[in-house]
């Protein structure tokens, strides 16, 4: 791995500064914690580290899991169970000269920019039904040809479930029923595909190197689309869950709703999940060790679903662990994850004649695509307040001579698809709904090579990008 | 609105109108839920079914003397209980409880059968704990343990059981007795814990960890 090389502006220093002295008001005016408490902390009474580990969103400890395993139904009802929380961000990244048209590759790059903000209703609903819904507002959405950025709203994360849980000295039962539109938005564990990212993810074009936009090992569905998963959690030492995802239409249009339906992922038919995993606690130890899956068959065309062959046939298989130690005042813990993705394509799109920017042929394109992504990260965090973690990424695959794209920065000349990396993480939470977080992300290779990967003289190293935001939540 | 839409309302709202299952309920706020469905159902997510947690965060209950329940309950509800540990976890559970659910839950859990800690303390660290629970530390003034807790620790009364408690869990509350009025309730305790150091403090734990439950 190569070293590289990142310095703060005098204008980035100004807006940390600025940024943290807002916050060091903020906290000192705060008017105590109990009346910061979102929705699900209003509903149980409980604080923020009871259910996330040391406090970082969106991990969950032992008692989270359960908590939400049981459909949030513990506690009391609440009346408006609505949160919201929000992220003003500031991304850098390495080299923006490197370009032909660095204002366009790299908008709002080193600018502090209110990024992104979601709504949530949540909370428990009857003694064994409760819902954890998300509304997502991205500021930075789309842009029209004049450059001007529009701001956007859609679904986000969605998870509606009906749990019961029978329980006396001997045995313990949880199982329950999800509707969610995500596979593993559900899952209780943060090694999960749907949790194990890097949070939060702003949009404009000068963060699309930062963490949140590296490979994740995930199902190649996506977010959108509408499932129904059944689970069971015995004695507190097996999982298992199986279910089935749609395209989200008729009453589980809401799931997708905001989303175009350019952007919507459309499913054929119904398409298998499944998860299952063991788990252990030992004193201030818990670990978990599982496996999920999803064969799904996506329409190459989202606004034309006519032709039943014209999908994208994906087999993706993980593994995935899970390691904590929670001790007040110390919370250290480790996941890994990996995801093996098999990706036939249309016949109509398989065995394609490409040629490069010179005209030269090259291999025709795949009929099989396979793809692997390893992840794993490792963290610390003190009193709920101080944290710090590191994380190393690396996606291998087929080359193909679909991937080839000439184009300076996002482009690929190899048509491999290896990205690599690490990214390493501090953060602050002066109170438990506020965090502020400074994460760096080193890239080795980067579509597909180190060294000149998109055919202009840009190198992996030059897109490594420096990331600060300050998330609320209330 | 079509047919689909009505019967996901209709279901929503017939599902939303009641539906209180209360023998398997986990609502801390409706006083018709007994004690001992609140002991399994919510307690049990971070003590145990049994009141013997995995996690030394949190205390073994099995085998609590029921007074001393009952007050540490009435203690969280009405907030004069004021440690980390209180008002991060017990607070909020506790605030809608009733005085039939606290007598409940002390019940339930005081009919528990502690079971056996692992020994962790260093066998050096043991006796010399054990030398402060059965005989105190005369030239400091620090009274023995065991002539409020009981000669095998297992308390009475308003006096807890403390014999196989987390060794954790009691150096943390040893140490807020000593530096903090977080536990009104417990001056005495506090006239305790004065002189002990940090070290008198961490063996008399690990002794009443390894202690053999009674």
């Amino acid at each position: 791995m190569r070293a590289t090389s990142l310095h703060l502006s005098e204008e980035m220093v100004r807006v940390l500064t600025r940024a943290a002295t807002l916050v060091v008001i903020i906290v000192t005016l705060w008017p105590g914690y109990a009346l910061a408490l979102p929705t699900f902390n209003r509903q149980t009474g409980q604080n923020c580290q009871a259910c996330h580990a040391g406090g970082q969103f969106p991990e969950l400890t032992p008692y989270g899991r359960l908590f939400k395993l049981t459909g949030y139904t513990l506690g009391e009802r609440q009346t408006l169970p609505f949160s919201a929380m929000g992220v003003v961000s500031d991304s850098k990244v390495n080299n923006a000269t490197k370009s032909d048209d660095p204002k366009a590759d790299f908008q709002k790059n080193n600018q502090l920019i209110f990024a992104t903000a979601s709504a949530f209703a949540a909370g428990k609903i009857t003694d064994n039904l409760g819902a954890f819904l998300q509304v997502t507002y991205d500021n930075y959405a789309s842009q029209s040809d004049d450059g001007k950025f529009h701001g956007h709203t859609n679904a986000d994360n969605m998870d509606i479930r009906y749990a019961d849980r029978s329980i006396d000295a001997n045995h313990d039962l949880i199982w329950g029923i999800s509707a969610n539109n995500n596979p593993s938005v559900q899952d209780v564990w943060n090694s999960a595909a749907a949790w194990m990212q890097y949070v939060p993810v702003p949009s404009p074009t000068s963060s699309r190197f930062i963490d949140g936009t590296t490979p994740y090992p995930g199902f190649a569905s996506g977010g959108n689309i509408a499932g129904i998963t059944a689970y069971a959690y015995w004695n507190q030492w097996l999982y298992v869950e199986a279910g089935g995802y749609r395209s989200a239409k008729g009453i589980a249009s809401f799931m997708s709703a905001g989303i175009a339906d350019a952007n919507k992922t459309k499913l054929k038919g119904t398409n298998p999940y499944w998860r299952a995993t063991l788990t252990h606690e030992w004193g201030p130890h818990n670990i978990m060790v599982g496996t999920s899956g999803m064969i799904a068959d996506v329409f190459n065309d989202p606004l034309d679903t006519s032709d039943p062959n014209s999908v994208h046939h994906f087999r993706d298989i993980g593994v995935d662990s899970q390691y904590q130690y929670l001790l007040d005042p110390h919370t250290v813990t480790v996941q890994v994850a990996y995801m093996r993705d098999h990706h036939r394509v249309p016949s109509f799109l398989a065995n394609q004649p490409v040629a490069d920017v010179n005209g030269n042929p090259l291999p025709n394109t795949n009929a099989i695509d396979r793809t692997n992504v390893f992840r794993a990260k490792a963290s610390y965090v003190y009193e709920a307040k101080y944290g710090t973690s590191l994380a190393f990424f690396n996606q291998t695959g087929t080359t193909d001579s679909a991937l080839y794209d000439p184009t300076r920065v996002q482009g690929n000349i190899s048509g491999n698809p290896v990205v690599r990396g690490w990214t390493s993480e501090v953060f602050w939470m002066p109170i438990q709904n506020i965090r502020l977080g400074l994460q760096y992300t080193i890239y080795d290779k980067y579509n597909g090579a180190s060294h000149n990967y998109d055919g202009s003289g840009r190198n992996a190293s030059d897109n490594s990008s420096l990331f600060f935001y300050v998330w609320g939540a209330y | 609105m079509n047919t689909q839409r009505l019967i996901l309302l209709a279901v929503m709202v017939s599902l939303a109108a009641g539906c209180a299952n209360e023998p398997r309920s986990r609502d801390i706020a409706n006083p018709n839920v007994s004690g001992e469905t609140l002991a399994l159902q919510v307690c049990s997510n971070c003590h145990g079914a049994t009141g013997n947690p995995k996690s030394p965060n949190f205390p073994n209950l099995a085998g609590q003397q029921e007074v001393y329940v009952v007050a540490e309950l009435r203690g969280f509800k009405a907030h004069s209980r004021q440690d980390p540990a209180g008002f991060e976890y017990m607070w909020g559970i506790s605030h809608n409880l009733t005085e039939k659910q606290i007598q409940e839950l002390a019940e339930h859990f005081a009919a528990q059968k502690p079971e056996h800690q692992r020994i962790e303390g260093k066998p050096e660290r043991i006796v010399a704990g054990q030398a402060i629970f059965s005989g105190g530390i005369p030239d400091k003034g620090v009274p023995p343990c065991a002539s409020c807790h009981g000669s095998e620790g297992q308390g009475s009364a308003t006096f807890p059981r403390i014999a196989g408690q987390h060794a954790d869990y009691l150096v943390k509350q040893l140490t807020v007795f000593q530096r903090t009025n977080e536990r009104p309730a417990a001056t005495l305790m506090k006239t305790v814990a004065h002189n002990l150091t940090r070290e008198n403090i961490v063996n008399v734990a690990d002794y009443l960890q390894a202690m053999p439950n009674q």
